[in-house]
């Protein structure tokens, strides 16, 4: 930074960010749907002239990294220079760089002069400073199912693809093309209200976007951006710098694929050297005809965010750090599908992907990463005839699970992991605004991977059904739990169920669609996290607490943990504990 | 001679505030914090003070007290021993939070540990549907089951949360009834009581915070009222709110909750009421001191308040960040914005060769390093040393003597020469980055929630920030700032001029399109019979009373609501007021969004009430009387002579330094306490007083109002 001035640097750059922090409330304040307003689904991000990422709101990673491969695709196939003043593009093709058809994007051309929305009236141009974008992941967008979460066989079975096209021009909105896309939607009124809230982001980006460009003049906001992402560059490298340098590989797959019982296996093999780091994805299967395929910009957005986190916090995050991702990821395969491959599920591979490279980091920086996690996005969406309101409605929200032990620490109960960081849906706000009841809402007890510092317990979610109800589970975990690390046990698989605790429970696949009758209940108990070291060293007054909180049984103590509890007096049982301590073998040392 | 005390008890100390009601003249007094028991504080602060007033202790009508004891409790968590009652099949609400992580990229991450154990968390049988009828009733036996067992688990509160309690509070009465029964010696706390608004965790949280600290504070304040009685004080004896009112000592035992966030509070409520004096409605105030800088907003005569706020919680700002990291309260909280920015704020050079200010502070020790007291690293206070803003020889009234030489040498080792800059510019690069984070919270409580800084005067206050108000006032072209007499001092006004305070909210979803008006009155009025109790039990007057209806609105299925007035007058909403109520509030959606549908179905949320104890104010004072309770008038260095446009009016000079002027200009400097009203100072101009500094920007200039507060506005206006 020898010839800009650091102040103005370390004050733009700040400036940026709340740009996109705005956004966000702008977003999160006037969204209708319980998935955007209330479980914060979507992600603001401003992108410069040239498309590269500038400045991001803290939002969702799985979109933030996605973005940067998606704008820059939309932007050029439709032409920056067809886009004007007041101009919006609407987009979620995925084989346009995008991800699964529910996450849409809208994005915004910035001029350094502020005119809306007579703008489209004026003949003479501003300077072009860049494009705001809102991704948001709408409730629904057409498809087989409400939610448009299902298993299919293409794309087209998925919802309604949409390429870039004008949504607004000029300020103002392209009811045509509005119309058209509502058509294709079980929830209208939401998401009109939803796009909306879009546009309402957007404009908040593009007003403070504008004002913070007056302010310095064209030239030096383009010497400052270029500064920044120079300086992210050098940040991100030096941090980088110190993982040790080597080849590290782990494999790991997803259950099945939703029409086969065949598991899709993924290979990630990460190379650290002098350049930074190389992840690779050679090895992993071919691409399905059912929904787990992950498109290029998704499988970005996973490693991007695991290198995000090797770093500390507060490193900007902008094309300065995505540069530094290189990834090979072998087109026509799971982890970059070719067109007509569905892709609905592919987050759920996606978010295993982080999972297997941090197994494979486990190996270079044992005392950074997690054992394995929940690991998978667990979609509930379920829609029908919403009688109170005589109107098509759906819903949709995805589920938390145990996180991974880690070395010093357990892992958290309950909880997102990885690039997802969506809220849960309030039990009554859910009742209050769907035909649904939620009949339980709890910890899953003993579904911890153990270890000498536990995984997190994973959760359990009912909903019953007054009504007739279509029902999607888009979810996965339920064969295999997530791994171990260095003497920790997998944690619980997950389970789907049908009327649950009754004689008629019937077990569900993780990737399916029923059809429901009045008062049926389906049940998600999702899986809990990957222990870290043996559980016959974890500290017998950690597993004493464990099993005082209920969610850890005397039984599983004893058996699992070696630790025999005295439920009278709440205290471990000293002797007893050093006797079914030393039934086993020492426990083999970490590496 | 009526006299009102305020007492905020901080960390390190204890201060007293002492006004006269009829006069206006206020006095203060410090003395050490007794942290075993702090009543022994406020009892020597009390009396130190009424000493050196010569005030007896039956002449104190009020004393008002701002504590961080509730906020402690839960952070250190010390709360007492809690059970949770809650609908079968949710015992784990506490677990499982919002189920997000507060960071992103931090695969260390932690949630907030529930403030009650998972083995006493209880679900019973029953429950109601999203319309408030009863699907299943509450299983009294198991109920009775529950309260046996938190009986022999010994838990001292007992917080209940059922779903759906929001619109029918029956079960949860019921409930709290068995436990009287059953275990007379617990604390209960309802939700229908405490918080009765939709969205579950919230509400469950925030009773849990009621009922675990309502022992706690019952013994605190038992204590403080003991030693004050003791004392022969017979004054009313009120707490300060998060929401900026007071309520009794009685109230506060039962809704503990309202008053976590105590003390930050007066800051805002002392320039509200300052700018209500002088005519200002709408006031940005901001408010830095040694550690960090708050930004607040008044709109009307209101402090603006918040209720989506976390107790503990990292930074709040954003729609994103440090969400989930603290536990949310659903009580009115007066809307601050804290950033790590103060004084003692330490500047760096990170990995990538930026200049960072911030959050890491040094604090009151070793602190700066021009205190000489060992700190080796550069802070915002060095950086105004080294830009001549700050007098070396008369820095607190000449109590400290500030090393100007370590100061530049702080910076030059850790900030110019790493950076390959000029020590003077790097210091002034280290004031402008504080500043634009400054300019980001004052943004954040502003643009950010749909006002115009423009419209407001800015008052800045705290030792801190008189230095830096009227850059921030030029950077975000605010016509007019205000910097009020002993800045360091003035947020404790706060505690002294507020009125007797009760909230009260009632969620009723029902749009506006099909509303019941008779239903709504019908939780107005009930709304109405609480305040009036309340305010009774604290002997108000009828006269004196207020009540203020507001609603929550939004358009139909939007999730975030906007909190909008109601006519004043009673009675039952017409047609017109609807269609008044439906305009205003698309107006308000646009200015707060961007945009607004007009035709779109709207609908109530909650309705809100405030009941208002009226209390007197006491005056400000002339200012330049011969009574003054400022600190003696040190004598100025150097030569003195005439530079301001007032008569008497007289400084020296120093060389001080203004980007917009080049480098170092030759600035007078002048002694507050010499300027008379009427005074006119053109900047560039310095103004010292005991306990802060204020910084006249070349362009701008201070007015010295009646009061001694000084008015900047720019000179080309």
């Amino acid at each position: 930074m020898t010839k800009l001035d650091p102040v103005q640097f370390e004050v733009i750059r700040n400036a940026l960010v709340e740009a996109t922090e705005e956004m966000s409330i702008a977003l999160k304040r006037s969204a209708y749907s319980t998935n955007i307003k209330t479980r914060t689904d979507f992600s603001c991000a401003f992108f410069d002239r040239d498309l590269r990422a500038v400045a991001q709101a803290s939002g969702q990673p799985v979109h933030l990294g996605s973005l940067t491969q998606f704008v820059p695709r939309v932007i050029r196939a439709y032409g920056s220079d067809r886009l004007g003043p007041g101009d919006a593009l609407l987009a979620n093709d995925p084989y346009l760089g995008g991800v699964h058809l529910n996450d849409v994007t809208l994005m915004m051309p910035v001029y350094s002069d502020l005119r809306l929305p007579d703008s489209a009236l004026s003949t003479q141009h501003s300077a072009l400073l860049g494009y705001v974008a809102s991704l948001a992941h709408h409730v629904d967008v057409g498809g087989g199912s409400p939610g448009s979460i299902g298993a299919f066989r293409e794309v087209y079975q998925e919802g309604v693809i949409i390429p870039p096209v004008k949504l607004v021009e000029g300020g103002m909105i392209v009811q045509d093309v509005f119309n058209i896309v509502l058509a294709q939607i079980r929830s209208k009124r939401e998401t009109a209200g939803d796009l909306r809230a879009q546009l309402a982001a957007n404009l908040t980006g593009v007003r403070r976007l504008t004002q913070i460009a007056a302010r310095l003049g064209l030239d030096t906001f383009d010497q400052y951006v270029e500064e920044l992402l120079r300086y992210t560059e050098r940040r991100s490298r030096a941090e980088l710098a110190h993982l040790p340098h080597g080849v590290y590989r782990a494999e790991g797959q997803v259950d099945n694929d939703g029409y086969t019982d065949l598991p899709v296996r993924l290979v990630a093999t990460l190379t650290i050297d002098d350049a930074g780091v190389l992840f690779d994805f050679t090895g992993s299967d071919p691409q399905r005809r059912a929904p787990v395929n992950s498109t290029y910009a998704m499988t970005f957005a996973a490693c991007a965010y695991v290198l995000r986190c090797l770093m500390p916090a507060d490193v900007p995050i902008n094309d300065g750090f995505y540069r530094l991702v290189r990834m090979v990821a072998p087109e026509g395969t799971v982890v970059n599908a070719k067109h007509p491959a569905p892709v609905v599920g592919g987050w759920e591979t996606q978010t295993r992907l982080v999972d297997i490279i941090f197994k494979a980091l486990a190996q270079a920086v044992p005392d950074q990463v997690p054992a394995g996690t929940k690991a998978m996005m667990c979609q509930a969406a379920f829609g029908g005839l919403d009688p109170a309101r005589g109107e098509l409605y759906a819903f949709y929200e995805a589920l938390a699970g145990g996180y991974g032990g880690r070395a010093t620490r357990d892992g958290v109960d309950a909880v997102q992991a990885h690039g997802q960081n969506t809220e849960n849906a309030p039990v009554e706000e859910t009742e209050v605004g769907y035909p649904v009841r939620i009949a339980r809402y709890s910890l899953v007890e003993d579904s911890d991977g153990p270890g000498q510092f536990r995984g997190g317990l994973g959760l359990r979610r009912d909903y019953q059904f007054p009504g007739e109800a279509t029902f999607s589970i888009l979810a996965d975990r339920d064969r295999e739990g997530p791994h171990g690390l260095f003497g920790g046990a997998p944690g619980q698989t997950a389970c789907y169920l049908l009327n649950p605790d009754t004689p008629a429970a019937q077990r569900l696949g993780s990737k399916t669609t029923v059809l429901l009758e009045p008062g049926d209940v389906v049940s998600f108990q999702t899986c809990g996290g990957g222990g870290y070291g043996s559980p016959m060293d974890r500290d017998p007054a950690l597993v004493l607490r464990d099993v005082r909180e209920g969610k850890v049984s005397v039984a599983r103590a004893r058996d699992v943990y070696g630790v025999v509890v005295d439920i009278a007096r709440w205290v471990v049982d000293e002797d007893a504990t050093r006797r079914q301590r030393g039934k086993y073998h020492p426990t083999q040392s970490r590496g | 001679m009526p006299h009102r005390l305020g007492i905020d008890i901080g960390g390190t100390f204890t201060d007293a505030t002492l006004i006269h009601e009829d006069t206006g003249e206020v006095r203060i007094a410090k003395v050490l914090t007794t942290p075993r028991d702090p009543s022994l504080g406020f009892l020597a602060a009390t009396q130190r003070i009424l000493r050196e007033a010569e005030v007896a202790p039956g002449d104190l009508r009020y004393v008002v007290h701002a504590t961080t004891v509730a906020t402690n409790a839960i952070i250190e968590g010390t709360v007492a021993p809690t059970g949770f009652i809650t609908t079968h099949g949710f015992r784990d609400m506490l677990e499982i939070q919002r189920q997000i992580r507060p960071s992103l990229y931090d695969l260390q991450f932690e949630k907030p540990r529930p403030l009650t154990p998972r083995y006493l968390c209880f679900g019973v049988p029953e429950r109601l549907d999203a319309r408030g009828n009863v699907l299943t009733a509450l299983d009294e036996a198991a109920t009775r089951r529950v309260a046996e067992a938190l009986k022999t688990e010994g838990v001292e509160a007992v917080a209940v949360c059922l779903l759906h309690a929001y619109l029918n509070p029956a079960h949860e009465r019921r409930v709290r009834a068995i436990l009287a029964e059953v275990f007379p010696a617990a604390v209960v706390s309802i939700s229908s009581d405490v918080a009765p608004e939709i969205r579950e965790y919230y509400r469950a949280s925030t009773t849990v915070i009621n009922a675990s600290i309502r022992p706690v504070v019952s013994r605190y304040l038992g204590n403080i009222e003991n030693r004050l009685r003791e004392a022969g004080v017979r004054a009313e004896l009120l707490v300060m709110q998060s929401s900026g009112g007071v309520f009794t000592f009685d109230a506060a035992r039962e809704r503990p909750v309202f008053m976590v966030e105590s003390g930050p509070a007066a800051g805002v409520v002392a320039a509200t009421y300052l700018g209500q004096t002088l005519g200002f409605d709408n006031v940005l105030s901001f408010d830095m001191g040694g550690t960090t800088a708050k930004a607040g907003l008044t709109q009307g005569g209101t402090p603006r308040v918040t209720k989506d706020y976390e107790v503990g919680a990292a930074a709040q700002s954003g729609a994103g960040r440090g969400r989930g990291s603290g536990y949310p309260i659903r009580t009115p909280v007066i809307d601050l914005v804290e950033i790590g920015a103060g004084g003692g704020s330490m500047a760096w050079v990170d990995s990538g060769g930026g200049l960072r200010v911030g959050p890491r502070s040094a604090g009151a020790d070793p602190g700066p390093a021009c205190y000489g007291r060992g700190g080796q690293e550069p802070t915002v206070t060095d950086a105004n040393l080294v830009l001549g803003r700050l007098n070396p020889d008369y820095f607190l009234g000449g109590e400290l003597t500030l090393d100007v030489e370590a100061a530049r040498r702080a910076i030059q080792d850790r900030v110019a020469g790493p950076l390959g800059m000029d020590v003077v510019a790097a210091a002034h690069g280290i004031v402008e980055i504080a500043n634009a984070a400054m300019v980001s919270a004052l943004r954040l409580v502003s643009v950010q929630r749909g006002y115009d800084p423009r419209d407001f005067v800015l008052m800045g206050f705290g030792g801190a920030g008189p230095a830096h108000t009227n850059r921030l006032q030029a950077e975000m072209e605010i016509p007019a700032a205000l910097v009020p007499v002993s800045p360091g001092i003035f947020s404790a006004l706060g505690l002294l001029v507020t009125d007797l305070k009760h909230d009260y909210s009632t969620t009723l979803l029902q749009r506006l399109d099909r509303l019941n008006p008779s239903a709504v009155e019908a939780v107005f009025l009930q709304m109405e019979r609480l305040g009036r109790v309340a305010l009774e039990r604290e002997s108000v007057a009828e006269a004196d009373m207020a009540f203020v209806r507001q609603v929550d609105m939004r358009y139909v299925g939007q999730g975030f609501e906007l909190t909008m007035p109601l006519p004043a007058r009673r009675g039952e909403l017409t047609a017109d007021d609807i269609t008044a109520l439906n305009q205003q509030f698309d107006q308000a959606h646009a200015r707060a969004y961007g945009y607004s549908a007009p035709g779109e179905p709207t609908e109530f949320v909650n309705l809100r009430l405030t009941a208002l104890g009226k209390i007197t104010k006491p005056r400000l004072r002339e200012w330049g009387g011969s009574d003054s309770p400022l600190p003696p008038i040190p004598p100025l260095a150097g030569g003195e002579r005439g530079v301001g446009e007032g008569p008497g009016v007289r400084s020296a000079t120093r060389p001080v330094y203004f980007a917009e002027a080049g480098g170092f200009v030759d600035c007078a400097v002048l002694n507050r306490y010499r300027l008379p009203a009427g005074a006119v100072i053109p900047g560039p101009a310095v103004i010292e007083e005991f306990d802060s500094t204020t910084v006249v920007h070349p362009g701008y200039q201070a007015a010295v109002d009646k009061h001694g507060n000084l008015l900047i506005t720019s000179r080309k206006a």
